[in-house]
Parts: C-alpha cells; structure tokens; sequence
C-alpha cells in the first residue's frame, strides 16, 4: 500500500517548466519541457515493462526556453511551446519539428483537445493561437485576450484560460473549433471571439495555474499567494455558492506566515482529486468535492514546477526545481528532478463528505 | 538502626499527580498526560488520541461529526465535558481536597495498619515517646501471648530477681496496647476491610462521602494512638504539617485558600487530626504547578494588555511598508501589518477554532498573521522575469525563418553569456 518513490533518470539539466503524462492509460510515458531548451521525453518502464527507474527516450533540442509541451492525438505527437515565440509539433518517431504558428511574445502554454482536434496556444503577447490539426496548411485563428495568459487548462468541452489582472476566461471548446474551422478563409485570422463565460478570479492574486476537473464541471486555480480555489463552469447561482478557496503551501516562522506560490494544479483522472504543488516544496493532495485534504507529501527538496497524474491515475510525477518562488536564482546542479510516485489504490481517492 | 523506609510518605503521596476522570495516580506527570491520552481523551473512530476532551470533542464533531458526550472510561461523576483537564491541570479545587482527603485516609490507615501490625511509630515520627521503642522490639497480639509464656518459662527457670522484674514490665507494657486494641480490632479489621472499600472506583461515586467516611476512621484511629504517646496530631507536626507552614502556604499561592475552610465539609471536631487535614491545601495549591509540566495546548491571553495594545496602535504611525515592497498595501489582507501581529496571539487561537479550511479570502484571519509572499510580483510571472534573464534571452529577430534551429540560438546566448562572464569576475 504504501506508494514507492523514485527519481527519473537523466533529468533535465535547468528549471522544469511542465511536465505531462500521456494521456493514454496503459502509457507511462511523460513530456517534460525545460528551460534547458529541450524537450524531454521519458518512459517509467524500462525494456521489460516494469516500472523503475525511468529512462530517457528522446530529447528534442529547441532553440530557446520551452515552457509548455503537450501530447497530441497519439503518444507519437507532441506539441510544444516556447520563449522562441513558436508553437511547434514534434513527430516523436522522426524526431521531426514543425512550427506550426508563431505568436508575437513568448508561448506560455499549449493544450490539445482531442475531442476537437485543436492545438491551442496561449502567448504573452495575449492571443490564444487556435490551431486545426486536422488541417494543418490553414493558418491558425488568432483570438485577443485582455491580459497576458498566465495558465491554461481544458476539458472535453471547454477552455479554461487564467489571465494577468486576475482575468480568467472560459471558452466552448465546439464554438471555437466551429470558428476557427470558418475563419480559414478570411485574411486575418485575427477574430474576436467572445469566451463562453469571463471572470474574475476568486483569488486576489496573480493567478498560477488552473486546471480542469476531469468530470468538465468545473476547476481549480491556484495563485501565487499560497491559495488555491475551486469552482464550477456551471454558472447558475447554486453551482457557484459552491465555489470555496483554500489556504495552503504556507509555513509559519517566528510569527511571519511564509506564503509560496502555488505553482502546480492536477486532478486525478480517475477519482477527480486534485495534486497541488507549491513553492514550499510541498505536494498535497486535495478532495475539491469533500473539502478535505487527503494527503501531503514529505517536503521536496526544492520548488514543486509541475505535477502529474499518468492516464491511469496510478502514478504522480512531481517536478521539482528552484525557481524564482524559492528566493533562489540559480539553478543548483542535481535540483532538477523528476520523481514519480506510485500511488496506491485509494491514495488519492477521496475519503467522500462525511 | 538503619532508617528502612516502608513506603512513600504523605508528602510524596500527596505529591503523585493522579488523573482527575478516574482518580488513579502516576509516577510521572507525563505518564499522567499519556493515560489521560490513551484511556480517556482516545478518539474511538479513528483512534486519534487528542490532549483534552474539548479537543476530542471538536475532533469528533468535526472530523468524524458525532457529538461527544461523555468523557471514556471516567467515574460516573467525572465524565463531565465541561472541565478542561490537561494533566493536573483544571482539576476543581474541591475535588483536589477530596483527593487529597482521600490519600490522608488511605495513608493514615495503611499507618494505622502497619503500626498494628509491627508495634513500629510512623515513618518520619520524631520517636516521640521512649516506651514506643519497647513495643518495637516485640511483636504484638499473636506472638505477646508466646512471648510471654516464653519469658514466664525463662523467669521460671532462672528465677533472676531484675530481669524477672523487667520482663513483667516488659510482658506488663504489650498488655497495655493490647488492652487498647481489645477494642481497635475492630478498627484493624475496618481498616482492612475499608481499604478496599477505598480503592477508587466506588467511593468516588459522589464526592461527598469522603468526609463521611473518612471521619469515623479518625476515631477509630486515634484512640490507640492517643493511648500510645503518638497520636495523630502529634504524628504530624513533626513531619511540618505544623499550622505555620499552613499560614505560610496559604500566603503564597494566595486566592484559593480563602475558598479551602469551607471546601472541608463534615470535619468532625472532635479530634486533633483536623489540624493535620488542614494542612492539605498548601499541598494542594503546589500540586497544580509541578516543574516538568509539558507545555499545555495554548489557553493564556495575549502577552499583549488592552493599554499595551492600545499604546502600540497609536505608537507605530504607519506599518514598515510591505515586506515585499509591493504596491498592495491596500489589499492589506493577506499581507498584514506588524500591528496585526500583536493581536496574532489571540486570533491564532481564534484561527485554530475556527478550523483550518478558509472559505474566500475576505476573511480577518488573514489579518491575524504577518505574511510574507515568497513571490509577491502580482503583475510578473516568475516565467517572464525568468525569461528576461540574459541566460535565457532570445533574439527572434536573428533567428533563421525556416529550419535552422540550434546555430543561430546558441550563437545569441554565448554572446550574451560572455557579456556575463565578464562581468562576474569585476565584481
């Protein structure tokens, strides 16, 4: 029962700015961009299918910071994007990169939805860049935002991007796809398209990461103010009392409540909890449904980047990695690691409300 | 004669720090804590074990939502919620009296026995009395008779004019007890037969009988002792139960005291011994402090007074700036001022209470506490100010249209490096 930990081998040699697991259950397989410029792509199992160590099976060589990376349709496919202001496909097999659309800023982030077949990019220079992969001669629609994006996340059926100054916008995942197919046309692909839903954050601090219940009823955003809040797409007055925020990854020295970011957010893909990880080094797991914590896990030696649960919900990968959060400027040799835990059968299951 | 100690004295006894829910009594007060821990504040949920029953009651309210109601494995009448008891901490006054009545009693009759049995003055009695030595040497009731007969033969066979003289003096001075004790037995008998009437759980049914049974012991008791030179009182005026230490115990812990005459219900008048009992609350008064007391789940004030307060409220004019020097002193909420920080003593607790998942960021809690953001840039993210450092910048405009992916970047960065490398050793 008791959940084993082990560290990925050859981690990447700089801070870690996402980690993903791929999205097929029986894969073990996760992307990790880091701001060494590559793009790191491991396997848990080694040759003969067991789960141990973690090997390396690629590295893909970019040409500046990478701060997202995502899976595509297949575990084949991944998407990419980066301080190099592109937004790149990366064929794992030939190891051949594609730049799909290049923003005006830095990317931040980059998600696919498969039910749509959608590359979605969000940049600094605050556009959503809405690629039809499907189609990938059209140029890909370009949607304003009022603020820079900070974090994006989806479900089946919505976009859930989380903005500087406290924005946050909720799109219809099917409407932007149905857009963005028409806009193929048209010269300038710069279309306004208005969000299914805006609002503002429930946090009073700039917004870390959002992240969408796997259930598409709602999602949980986390800010730099040691807080994380829960809440519901669902805008009829009773889904939203429902919305509630938490205090966490916080630690009290003589008095002064330190209060670190809360850098990471994932829902459990099978039990619909949630992993936070924060500045603090902290990982802990959390029942949004019942409002209780389920665990926390011991200290990490330095910031939580990333977390994530594999398709199956059996492992947790953690990235950890000094950043700007610790207090810390340079990135120590051997801070950057990966672990992964293997989970036990009810360890991040809600324990139900009581 | 080497001084053999029998037991423990009355000091010592009184001194054991014993749990109030079930009135046993403890090496060590941290053996106390950890039974009170384990039998009477144990969660029976989940086998958490809580430090007081107000604890275990808001556990089991807000963990397992039950209402506790009782206080586990406690006598009928100690089962109460409403005394907080951490320790010796919290005990009622009166019922530490009638613990301490109660451990008088029982010592006094072990006393009462153990003289009876061995003829021996009480432990720590100033051998007040020369005849009380001559009991000492011999044994009484059973072995008198032998002894006496033994003598008789020995008288007999030598027909010694002194020691003849002394032995009947000798045999003359048992029979003096035993004439006393022709109606202690009784009393002997009581006593052993009271001793288990004492064991904990039943009297302590109703505070009350204490006295009452307590009371007829001393009667019965001092009688004998009377009649044997060591009585009661003067038993314990020796071991400094004299009244001053009393006077003087009841002028240092000071208030209670004032409480204690009339928290000794039914003190029959008619024997010495009330002097001795009376000696009780200064012992008592000590026993609530005892030096290795383990910190207690905070309960004390603030530190700070209403003037202090007041007076620091009006001193500091305005809070050092933020700590992090951003531009939110209006949302002070989270990022509270060094004032908030001395009512912090106050609303941590009020924070502990209020449990420890916070719905919305309005609430005054987080006034409560001085908070420092380790990342307090609310307009940056920690990626674009990562992105502006010179080891991670990038040129788009040198960089090739198509394919080129790795010359032109690594070409930016070294030079930007070099730019850094020469720096570094300047400084």
């Amino acid at each position: 029962m008791a959940s084993s930990q082990f560290t990925v081998a050859s981690p990447p040699t700089d801070a870690i700015s996402a980690l993903k697991f791929s999205p097929d259950p029986e894969s073990t397989r996760i992307v990790v961009s880091s701001w060494d410029k590559n793009v790191y792509l491991y396997d848990l199992r080694d040759e003969n299918g067991a789960v141990g160590e973690g090997k390396l099976l690629q590295k893909f060589e970019h040409r500046a910071p990478v701060l997202d990376v995502c899976f595509g349709a297949t575990e084949e496919e991944i998407y990419t994007a980066g301080l190099d202001w592109d937004v790149r496909k990366i064929e794992i097999a030939s190891s051949t990169q594609t730049v799909l659309s290049t923003h005006e800023a830095g990317v931040r982030s980059v998600v696919y939805s498969k039910e749509h077949n959608l590359v979605i990019s969000a940049s600094w220079d605050s556009t959503l860049h809405v690629h039809q992969t499907n189609d990938p001669a059209t140029p890909p629609a370009v949607i304003p935002l009022p603020s820079k994006p900070f974090s994006m996340s989806l479900t089946a059926t919505k976009l859930v991007v989380a903005m500087a100054s406290r924005a946050l916008h909720i799109y219809d995942l099917k409407a932007l796809a149905l857009l963005s197919a028409q806009s193929e046309g048209t010269g300038s692909n710069k279309i306004e398209f208005e969000p299914w839903q805006r609002r503002e954050s429930s946090l009073k601090f700039m917004t870390r990461s959002v992240a969408c219940m796997p259930d598409d009823a709602g999602y949980a955003s986390s800010s730099i103010e040691g807080r994380v809040a829960v809440e519901w797409f669902d805008p009829s007055a009773d889904s939203q009392a429902r919305k509630y925020a938490f205090k966490c990854h916080r630690q009290t020295a003589d008095d002064v409540d330190v209060v670190y970011p809360v850098n990471a957010l994932a829902f459990h893909p099978v039990h619909g909890t949630f992993a936070s990880g924060g500045g603090d080094g902290v990982v802990a797991l959390w029942d949004g449904i019942a409002k209780r914590r389920i665990r926390q896990y011991q200290k990490y030696p330095s910031s939580v980047a990333a977390v994530g649960f594999s398709g199956n919900g059996k492992y947790l990968a953690i990235a950890i990695s000094p950043g700007f959060e610790d207090g810390k400027d340079d990135v120590v040799e051997g801070a950057v690691k990966v672990f992964v835990r293997e989970l036990g059968e009810t360890e991040a299951k809600g324990k139900g409300a009581k | 004669m080497g001084k053999k100690r029998r037991g423990p004295s009355l000091e010592e006894l009184l001194a054991r720090p014993w749990c109030y829910y079930c009135e046993r009594d403890f090496d060590d007060l941290k053996i106390l804590i950890s039974h009170q821990k384990a039998k009477h504040f144990k969660c029976e949920r989940c086998g958490r074990r809580l430090n007081t029953a107000g604890g275990l009651s808001v556990h089991m309210s807000q963990v397992h939502k039950e209402q506790l109601s009782t206080v586990d494995n406690a006598l009928p009448n100690r089962s109460s919620l409403d005394v907080e008891i951490f320790g010796m901490e919290g005990v009622p006054e009166d019922i530490i009296q009638t613990h301490n009545q109660r451990v008088l009693t029982q010592f006094q009759q072990a006393e009462a026995e153990r003289q009876a049995e061995t003829g021996n003055p009480p432990a720590g009695a100033a051998a007040g009395g020369q005849p009380a030595k001559k009991p000492k040497l011999e044994s009484v009731s059973d072995l008198k008779k032998r002894l006496a007969e033994h003598k008789a033969k020995k008288a007999e066979a030598r027909t010694g004019g002194s020691s003849g003289e002394a032995t009947p003096v000798g045999a003359g001075q048992t029979p003096t007890p035993s004439s006393g004790y022709t109606q202690p037995p009784p009393p002997v008998a009581a006593a052993a037969a009271a001793n288990p009437q004492f064991s904990y759980p039943q009297p302590y049914g109703t505070a009350s009988p204490y006295p009452q049974t307590a009371s007829p012991v001393y009667p019965n008791f001092s009688p004998g002792g009377q009649q044997q030179q060591f009585s009661a009182p003067a038993q314990y005026t020796p071991a400094g139960y004299s009244p001053q230490p009393f006077a003087g115990g009841t002028a240092t812990p000071g208030q209670p005291y004032g409480a204690t005459p009339p928290a000794f219900p039914a003190q029959p008048p008619t024997n010495t011994p009330p002097q001795s009992t009376g000696t009780f609350p200064p012992r008592s008064g000590s026993l609530p402090t005892p030096p290795n007391l383990p910190q207690r789940p905070a309960v004390a004030a603030p530190p700070v007074n209403a003037y202090q307060m007041q007076q620091m409220h009006m001193g500091h004019a305005a809070p050092p700036g933020t700590v992090n020097g951003g531009e939110k002193t209006e949302t002070t909420t989270p990022i509270a001022t060094p004032v908030d920080d001395l009512i912090s003593g106050a609303a941590k607790q009020a924070d502990a209470a209020a449990g420890d998942k916070p719905k919305g960021e309005e609430k005054k809690k987080d006034k409560s506490k001085q908070a420092r953001l380790v990342y307090s840039d609310n307009e940056t993210s920690p990626e674009e100010k990562m992105a502006r450092l010179a080891r991670y910048a990038y040129e788009p405009d040198r960089r090739g249209e198509t394919a080129l992916e790795e010359l032109p970047a690594a070409a930016v960065v070294g030079t930007i490096r070099e730019t850094d490398t020469v720096v570094d050793p300047a400084a």
